[in-house]
């Protein structure tokens, strides 16, 4: 079985990234795909370099990271919604004169056709932190 | 082709979320997939007529929903149940709006593979 | 004449400062001659930004010189021999409409 992930939720809501997370590390031990998850809206801030949660919670950025390092995943924020929320790439910084590039390791900017790409060729598409059904 | 449903189930103006579901939707359709959207809960308010946002500082949802049908996007449909908490008739909505009762939002569920919920 | 205030995009930072003489210096940044065929689909979105509040994407735009031109005018070949390169981001440029989305 092959997944994609899109994730709408701040990092603020802690537990949402975290099921985000499990729900990956769970597919991906079973065996499933997993390789492509999208952040858009306020989702994209967990690519921000800059945030700094307290030290004894856990980071959700650094849960991503993890994912991606230890099992390939690619991390993609909306390119879109990220300029809104501040993570910006050296070129996006640029682009748009910011004094600082601020997107976290691991994590890059792309368009929604990556978004539609990935649910195109999954059997399963989840959202983390929209609206329930 | 995997049919997608994408859930619109907030107010317009309270945050990003809705606009950010409506891009979504327009990316579905100008990259030719099979899309849907469904209209839900106070996401209803999203297809109120007369919006003026530009006094926040926003742009008008309604405006962006009536371009649907230029992108080939006119599956679209709004909760029968959400309208009427809301206060909305069906001459209130774009035309090409179709409206579902309960009943026929859980068959439209299940003629989609993906379902995206903003 | 001097230009108003553009990013990095070359898109004009406030759309307050548009009119035809702005579009015409956009244009020959461009390369492009303005004609009449090109002030057509100017005008045509300055109309879609004012009823859709949105810069169209390519699919949108093609869509809507179709509806408002005829099939003549209503090809992507017709936009692009007017506007080479990238027609919706070029056209947006110069009716000075926001950049399109991104994201598309």
């Amino acid at each position: 079985m092959r997944y994609a992930l899109l994730v709408l939720a701040p990092p603020q809501a802690s537990a949402v990234h975290r099921a985000a997370i499990a729900l990956c590390e769970a597919a991906i031990a079973a065996g499933h795909a997993l390789p492509r998850v999208f952040f858009s809206d306020a989702g994209t801030q967990v690519a921000l370099d800059s945030t700094v949660p307290p030290g004894d919670e856990p980071s959700a950025r650094e849960g991503w990271q993890a994912l991606a390092r230890n099992h390939g995943v690619e991390l993609i924020a909306c390119i879109g919604s990220a300029v809104r929320h501040g993570v910006l790439d050296a070129d996006e910084a640029a682009r748009f004169e910011r004094p600082a590039a601020t997107l976290a390791e691991g994590f890059t900017l792309g368009g929604l056709g990556l978004l539609v790409e990935a649910t195109a060729a999954a059997d399963r598409a989840l959202t983390f932190g929209g609206g329930a059904p | 082709m995997k049919a997608t449903l994408l859930l619109m189930n907030r107010a317009p103006y309270a945050g990003t979320l809705a606009r950010a579901g409506l891009d979504a939707a327009l990316a579905y359709a100008a990259f030719d997939q099979s899309v849907s959207v469904l209209f839900a809960g106070p996401g209803v308010l999203q297809l109120a007529p007369a919006q003026e946002p530009a006094a926040i500082g926003r742009k008008s949802l309604r405006r962006l929903i009536d371009s649907m049908p230029l992108y080939d996007l006119e599956a679209v449909y709004a909760d029968s149940e959400a309208l009427d908490r809301h206060g909305l008739a069906e001459d209130d909505l774009p035309a090409f709006v179709t409206v579902l009762d309960p009943a026929a939002q859980r068959e439209l569920q299940d003629r989609h593979e993906h379902l995206l919920a903003f | 004449m001097a230009l108003p205030p553009l990013d990095k995009d070359g898109f004009l930072r406030d759309s307050g400062d548009w009119d035809r003489d702005v579009a015409a210096a956009l244009a020959v940044e461009e390369g492009i001659a303005l004609g009449d065929a090109h002030w057509e689909v100017l005008e045509l979105l300055r109309r879609y930004y004012a009823t859709f509040d949105s810069s169209p994407a390519m699919r949108a735009l093609v869509k809507y010189c179709r509806q408002e031109l005829g099939p003549d005018k209503g090809t992507s070949l017709y936009l692009l021999k007017l506007f080479p390169g990238s027609p919706a981001k070029v056209s947006a440029r110069l009716a000075g409409l926001p950049r399109p989305a991104n994201c598309l």
